[in-house]
């Protein structure tokens, strides 16, 4: 185990995590299935690249993008996060006021392609299906990316932002606030009952989700140097979906471990499949499309067996209350 | 102006590819109140069923009643195995639509594991060329519009003058109460899978044919249409679905005339958002054949 090697999974295991909690407090805390959610860390992604690249003609301008600000840390991981939170103000203005629940889903769903097609097809705005590559990381001005110490700096400065995350997340959840959340989750009719406004309750935890989801991908596109459509199409926020069902919904430690198990363990998992089996080599397509299956496996056996996940969301009930 | 005439025509086959296979999507949300994302993944499967007939040197017509078939089984199966259980055990929507995700992207990685990444396309004869004031189809492409006529003209004659079209109403309107009637409500059901499934069947094959070629992953770019077409025309109504396919069908085709290709999806999703702000519960809510339940 060398140090690139646990780095790589010290990032990716910070970002799925930091991804999981956002998904968690929207789905697993509140009930909004977010299945556009990959969207809101695609564009913490783009945003963070554009602010920290220099304007497209440099590099004689190979790749074609907007902005290109060169701003220093944490500005772009800052705009990131901004980015997210402020594309979920329109999105959620359209979707979570009127709709009934599998309909925000499918809308979410169909916004998740859209999206993914649109930014394909337009080049001149974020360089379409060749993506952005070269983004510079914080401080790769100043400390040479390729060395270990520079590997250890970027798992420096994700581990404070998991940990923020997970104290706003814990905030959130044991709150007067999670408490409404959850009612509403439970019976938004009732919730509405006892003076709650479920519109608000859902804008407000869908604008917090963006604003973390943003940031992952801002963390995420500093350490892999690139953000293409084919990296966050619709399916990527199927995995997350596995991890908090697999994890736990609706309690933070849970999504933590679904972070952890699902998308971190499950590629970690397939790297110990042998290239050959006995003498039959299997086609180049056959493996990763099993491992899609069976991240369908997974959400469908869990929900049907233990659909309150691997940690289940501890009961609150009131001391004086009825059983 | 030529131009507008000849996406008239792309537009007219458009149309009769969204409206078979908007029709059913519409009709298994408005029965069995599933909105069924694997959808579009079933139409490729049919799609490839007669793929695979089509090439080895059977007519595409033929071919398309394989996937019409195939569609017809695969869905049901689905239905019987998957969903009903699900449904049975009291999975609330949100679950439900998480659970049609999750088979989605199983069938789509199965059939990627079979069929790969290569592109397919049928042999189909086209047949003469048919030209009217300006307007130039193919026998194929006019063949495609007459099917699609036929079968919705089957659909509304199954809903409204059949026992089985009563019952599938009824099942529709409150499946307990149907029961309570006697009507067999779980057979019901099974036949509206089949039936669907036919018509998802039967889209993925004329989806097909009206573009060059196909892949495993088209499937979501026609769900997303299918969507805009079942949800402006008010989600689990057949007659709406029918107009929403008309409107998406038109104006995708007019759109990419007057823009460029590429952006066909978009249009149809700017309708989507549309509806939802101005009229979310869709052209023909609460009235038609078949009310949404729940």
């Amino acid at each position: 185990m060398n140090s690139y090697y646990a780095a790589t999974l010290l990032v990716y295991a910070g970002v799925d995590i930091i991804a999981c909690l956002a998904l968690n407090l929207q789905f697993g805390v509140s009930g909004i299935v977010n299945f556009s959610f990959i969207v809101f860390q695609a564009v913490g992604a783009y945003t963070a690249a554009v602010l920290s690249m220099p304007p497209d003609t440099a590099n004689g301008g190979y790749q074609t993008y907007v902005g290109g600000f060169q701003l220093p840390f944490p500005i772009p991981w800052i705009g990131g996060a901004l980015a997210g939170g402020l594309l979920a103000i329109p999105v959620g203005l359209v979707v979570l006021r009127k709709l009934r629940s599998d309909y925000q889903a499918i809308s979410l769903l169909v916004l998740s392609v859209i999206a993914n097609s649109v930014i394909t097809n337009v080049r001149p705005f974020l360089n379409g299906a060749a993506g952005i590559a070269q983004v510079p990381g914080p401080f790769a001005d100043q400390v040479n990316p390729l060395t270990p110490s520079y590997q250890l700096l970027y798992v420096g400065l994700t581990v404070p932002c998991v940990l923020l995350v997970w104290l706003v997340a814990s905030r959130i959840v044991n709150s007067p606030f999670g408490r409404s959340l959850r009612a509403m989750r439970e019976h938004e009719l009732a919730a509405t009952a006892i003076g709650k406004n479920p519109v608000q309750l859902k804008m407000t935890i869908f604008i917090v989700g963006g604003v973390i989801g943003g940031l992952s991908g801002a963390i995420l596109v500093g350490f892999i140097a690139v953000v293409a459509p084919s990296i966050w199409l619709y399916p990527e926020t199927i995995i997350l979906f596995a991890a908090v069902i697999v994890g736990g919904r609706g309690n933070n430690v849970g999504a933590i471990l679904g972070a952890l198990l699902v998308p971190v363990g499950f590629e970690e998992a397939t790297r110990l499949i042998p290239p050959t089996i006995g003498e039959w080599v299997p086609p180049p397509n056959l493996i990763p499309a099993m491992q899609w299956v069976a991240i369908g496996l997974l959400i469908i056996g869990f929900l049907w067996f233990r659909p309150q996940g691997v940690r289940p969301e501890t009961r609150r009930v009131f001391e004086g209350g009825p059983e | 102006m030529d131009l507008y005439v000849a996406a008239l025509g792309f537009g007219l086959i458009s149309v009769s590819v969204i409206a078979i296979a908007a029709v059913g999507f519409t009709m298994q949300f408005g029965i069995t109140n599933m909105i069924n994302l694997a959808y579009g993944e079933v139409m490729m499967v049919s799609g490839y069923a007669a793929f695979y007939v089509n090439r080895a040197g059977v007519n595409i017509w033929v071919s398309m009643i394989a996937g019409a078939l195939a569609g017809a089984v695969l869905s049901f199966l689905l239905n019987r195995f998957l969903y009903a259980p699900f449904q049975r055990k009291g999975t609330n929507l949100i679950g439900m639509v998480i659970v049609s995700l999750a088979a989605s992207l199983m069938i789509a990685n199965v059939m990627l594991a079979i069929v790969g990444y290569y592109s397919a396309s049928y042999v189909v004869d086209q047949g003469p060329l048919v030209r009217s004031n300006g307007l130039v189809l193919t026998t194929a492409q006019i063949a495609i519009i007459v099917v699609a006529v036929i079968l919705m003209l089957a659909i509304h004659l199954l809903l409204r003058y059949t026992r089985l079209g009563k019952a599938m109403r009824a099942t529709a309107a409150n499946p307990t109460l149907a029961r309570n009637c006697g009507i067999p409500t779980q057979r019901v059901i099974d036949v509206v899978w089949l039936i669907t499934g036919a018509l998802c069947g039967v889209a993925g094959v004329v989806a097909g044919m009206n573009s060059e070629n196909f892949t495993v992953s088209s499937g979501a770019g026609y769900l997303i249409e299918i969507i805009a077409a079942a949800v402006l025309g008010g989600a689990g109504q057949p007659y709406g679905a029918m107009i929403g396919a008309l409107i998406i069908g038109m104006l995708t085709e007019l759109s990419a005339a007057a823009i460029a290709p590429e952006y066909k999806e978009v249009v149809a999703f700017g309708i989507l958002v549309l509806v939802m702000v101005l009229r979310p519960q869709g052209l023909l809510a609460k009235r038609g054949a078949l009310a949404a339940a729940g």
